[in-house]
């Protein structure tokens, strides 16, 4: 048995002894990968549990479990985690540190030492960040929370009036800024740098050139929010008066500061996830995909245009109608690109052979969602619309079907796809499709009201409502629970198939990128075992089998 | 013709089309929804159709086709959506330009609009008599048992802003320097922009039908957020200007007298705890310890003796004799009205519940638990025998504890 990267590992500095020190000081990219998604997930049931909470409280009309005020910092504690500490870092940290130089057939990435310097300064922010939950009091009986309360829009001059824990929160962004800057700065060295001979850029796997997208906006959008987060912190404590009008400066300032990077974060989260609905609509169809070229170049238009749409968030902030008129117009330009991957998936899968494995489905059940999350979109770039459904649960709707039903179910979907690469085992197929259908289902009943609720006017970060909304949040509620129990669930199968899963190959599923051409599963600790010359494209099928074939020693042997 | 009065917390409205461009917008929304349709519909249906039609075990091997272009179809679905997504620009647009494009001032009452934590107020231009109308307050929150129930339901009581109907209004909306963004959402009207502390805001509604429409809070602004409600009250012609020119508090009667109506009018209510000591934002002020002149004092100055901006207490907040009201009120210790039921009690009790000098027992000191207890169960003391009440209710024990509690 060859050994595989769980037995053996470069460290950032010395030779330790013990397992524990050697994944604290692992430079292999998989491993720091692996931690990434440990700790993520665990801050996503963090999330999870905020959210579930408010759904609680929401259940009714009126006062139930908690107050206005904890309310208010239970859905500050779960936009920032959601955003800043998983799904910004999200599939990038994930999949683009564990498959990416697999992909491109590197032995890591460019800088080993500076991703686990990454990674280290990624922990401390999420420490930073949630330290100040730990700062709680107990009065009448109960706890008294002194999170953040501002939503994790940090709006001013909100954030800059109240007396909560702003300050941790703001510098944790900031240092999670950092951390995302330097992963983007090693993926771009990377990909430039380390592709295999032969590999020119359209020859990359697609989710390669969603990473790489997404690297760039990583590398010069997030410069901005942190210069946005040092003026808040300034204003906060030295008073500068950049936001503030009482002493001239501009409170909507900071709303066009802050999205002029978090909405091209927004591209940051779904351009990776599409590439891992690339990788997976051809490898499930046994062909090779439709419009490859297209598609590249179509994540690349997203990115670029993806900087000049942040006004679509200021349509009702009292931004001049002219400006409203220019982002409203502009923001269509991301629609089209983005329709295009869609057709081009679905073109792929003409006349090739469905194999509604696991992987698939959560593919096919997320051009469903992401669908809905897409066009319910296009509705609130129309100027007049958004004018009555901004800041209604309309646009909570839309954005959960985008993010969760698009980012995070890919993210399912790349997990379950490269769970046989990463741990050389497999999870139950019939388990991990019943846990899709109750997440499909319970994600569905869960958001769908929404959209109904806010078209009739329930605005959101509302802690209590009018009666007439109680069926939605109801309905709503049951949709958390189903969802809830099948999150659960899928975490439960995917650690029993870590642990008791039946040995695979490694190339379970027939698929044709590099990642699939190591020498053992689990790969060993610098992948390929020679670096091999790629003068083909990434998705070549014949007759639903890979054309091309590699020995030991990864020559070519067709 | 009068309007019912409605002051149950209900969200009044959104199905009617209620202000002239309402239709336009719904227009705009249902073309978005179909076409939408269309184009999902033209993503899952060919997905759900392929998965099905090229399954595995339907395809053989040597059966798959890699098509990787075919440029008429990558045209279509390229420009066909791009038309699509025109005609949504361009709806988006025109609805935008009629609820941006501002009627003249002169053919159109124009209303001054001041969002703060967490009330909307709204000032009018002088009438004929040149007495200025200001109206508004904060929102009454719902009463809830200690199972959550609702008792009570939230009321704007008569606080609202009334305007004639088939009448261009703008309103002029800001917020004070030191307050936060809030955001004026009317969705029978479908409209909505924010106000913001130092900023001119406008916006604009002529309401084609008479009746009441809810007014929301959307821009998130801290912990009565969702109680930061409002109410448009749209009424005919007549009616509006008869009020307009008299100098009646609003067009359903005057504003309810007592020191209560005027704390809760001018929002005091969000901040302030009035019948318990619990620390809100600010002080309770059932205290007992401040002069009227110390009070006005806080009114007219403000005050920061918390230290942080939020807990700062705005000077201005309340003005003549409102401020001169709400200061005796608060300075004589909140002293409620003696409640129906306690007349049988000060017959022995006295009055004022403090036992008429050792005739019964003084009864300030007493809790509603304790009280509601003796009532129901009756007691047998040194002094002599306290009868059973026991059809006495729960609301009349809280009234009777919290008069008693006031005359302390």
């Amino acid at each position: 048995m060859s050994k595989s990267y769980f037995d053996e590992t470069h460290c950032a500095f010395g030779h330790p002894k013990s397992t524990f020190m050697q994944w604290m000081l692992t430079i292999d990219h998989k491993r720091i990968g692996i931690m990434y998604a440990v700790v993520m997930f665990t801050f996503f049931f963090v999330a999870v549990a905020a959210a579930l909470t408010m759904r609680f409280e929401l259940f009714a009309p009126g006062q139930q479990f908690i107050d206005a005020h904890t309310f208010n910092q239970a859905f500050t504690l779960h936009g920032v985690v959601m955003v800043f500490l998983f799904i910004i870092p999200g599939i990038p940290a994930v999949f683009g540190n564990i498959v990416m130089p697999l992909m491109i057939g590197a032995k890591d990435v460019s800088f080993p030492r500076l991703n686990w310097f990454t990674f280290w300064l990624y922990i401390v922010g999420c420490l930073v960040a949630l330290s100040s939950l730990f700062n709680f009091s107990i009065a009448d009986g109960s706890l008294v929370f002194n999170f953040a309360d501002t939503g994790w829009t940090f709006y001013a001059p909100y954030s800059l009036n109240t007396d909560t824990n702003v300050v941790t929160t703001l510098v944790a962004a900031f240092i999670l800024g950092m951390a995302s800057i330097l992963t983007g700065l090693n993926f771009l060295v990377t990909i430039h740098r380390l592709r295999a001979p032969g590999m020119d850029f359209f020859k990359m796997p697609l989710f390669v050139w969603g990473i790489y997208a997404t690297a760039w906006i990583q590398l010069l959008a997030t410069p901005v929010v942190g210069i946005t987060l040092v003026l808040a912190l300034l204003e906060k404590y030295f008073g500068i008066g950049i936001f503030d009008p009482a002493k001239g400066g501009d409170p909507v300032l900071f709303q066009h500061l802050f999205w002029i990077y978090s909405h091209p974060a927004v591209y940051l989260m779904i351009l990776p996830a599409f590439g891992i609905m690339s990788e997976i609509i051809p490898a499930f169809s046994r062909r090779e995909i439709f419009g490859y070229r297209t598609i590249a170049l179509s994540s690349a238009a997203i990115a670029g245009v993806g900087y000049l749409v942040w006004g679509h968030h200021l349509f009702t902030s009292g931004m001049s109608d002219i400006a409203k008129v220019m982002f409203s117009f502009l923001t269509f330009f991301v629609a089209i690109p983005t329709g295009i991957k869609f057709y081009d998936w679905i073109a792929t899968m003409y006349k090739g052979k469905i194999v509604l494995d696991t992987p698939m489905l959560w593919a096919l059940g997320t051009i469903i969602t992401f669908a809905i999350g897409g066009l319910s979109g296009v509705t609130i770039a129309m100027v007049g619309s958004d004018i009555h459904l901004q800041d209604t649960y309309y646009t909570i709707a839309h954005f959960h079907y985008a993010m969760l039903g698009g980012v995070v179910f890919l993210f399912f979907a790349g997990i379950h796809y490269w769970f046989p690469l990463v741990f050389g085992k497999m999870y139950s197929e019939v388990q991990a499709k019943l846990a899709f259908y109750v997440l499909f289902i319970g994600f569905n009943f869960l958001w769908f009201p929404m959209f109904i609720a806010g078209y009739l006017g329930m605005p959101r970060r509302y802690f209590d409502y009018l009666p007439e909304f109680q069926i939605y949040h109801q309905i709503s509620f049951w949709g958390a629970i189903i969802f809830v129990t099948g999150l659960i669930y899928m975490f439960y199968v995917l650690i029993q198939g870590m642990r008791n899963g039946k040995p695979t190959t490694p190339n379970p599923w027939n698929a044709t990128t590099l990642e699939w051409h190591l020498p053992s599963s689990p790969p060993p600790l610098e992948n390929h075992t020679k670096v091999p010359y790629v003068d083909f494209r990434p998705y070549e099928y014949h007759h639903g089998q890979p054309v091309v074939k590699f020995d030991e020693n990864m020559k070519r042997i067709d | 013709m009068s309007v019912e009065m409605n002051t149950s917390n209900v969200l009044e409205g959104f199905s009617s089309r209620a202000a002239t461009f309402t239709a336009d917008l719904d227009q705009a929304l249902w073309i978005n929804l179909v076409l939408s349709i269309v184009l999902f519909i033209s993503v899952v249906a060919p997905m759900l159709y392929f998965a099905w039609k090229y399954r595995a075990s339907n395809v053989k091997d040597e059966n798959i086709e890699n098509i990787t272009h075919h440029t008429g179809l990558e045209i279509t679905w390229t420009v066909v959506p791009t038309l699509m997504l025109a005609v949504f620009f361009w709806y988006g647009y025109t609805t935008m330009k009629t609820l941006r494009t501002m009627p003249d001032a002169s053919d159109a009452i124009t209303v001054k609009v001041e969002g703060s934590k967490w009330k909307w107020r709204y000032e009018y231009p002088a009438n004929s008599n040149g007495y200025v109308h200001k109206l508004g307050g904060a929102f009454t929150k719902p009463v809830q048992d200690e199972n959550g129930k609702i008792i009570e339901k939230g009321t704007m009581d008569k606080s609202a802003l009334y305007v004639p109907v088939g009448t261009n209004v703008i309103l002029e909306m800001t917020a004070p320097l030191g307050d936060v963004l809030h955001s004026f959402f009317v969705p029978a009207f479908r409209m909505k922009e924010d106000v913001v502390p130092g900023r001119l805001t406008k916006q604009w509604f002529k309401a084609d039908k008479v009746g009441e429409f809810d007014v929301e809070c959307a821009e998130y602004c801290g912990t009565d957020h969702s109680y930061m409600y409002s109410r448009i009250v749209v009424l005919p012609k007549a009616e509006y200007e008869a009020w307009f020119n008299s100098n009646a508090d609003t067009p359903k009667g005057n504003y309810a007298k007592g020191g209560d109506a005027v704390l809760q009018r001018h929002g005091c209510k969000s901040c302030h705890a009035v019948t318990t000591e619990k620390l809100l934002i600010g002080p309770s002020l059932k205290t007992r310890t401040l002069t009227k002149e110390q009070v006005l004092d806080v009114i007219n100055n403000g005050q920061n003796k918390l230290g942080y901006a939020m807990g700062a207490m705005p000077a201005g907040l309340a003005k003549g004799t409102d401020a001169q009201e709400i200061a005796a009120y608060v300075a004589g210790g909140l002293k409620g009205t003696q409640p129906a039921s306690f007349a049988a009690c000060s017959s022995c009790h006295g009055e004022d519940g403090k036992g008429q000098y050792g005739t019964a027992p003084s009864l300030v000191s007493y809790d509603a638990t304790l009280l509601g207890h003796v009532l129901k169960h009756g007691k047998k003391g040194m002094i002599g025998t306290m009868p059973e009440f026991p059809y006495v209710s729960d609301e009349e024990v809280s009234a009777m504890a919290e008069y008693l509690n006031g005359t302390k």
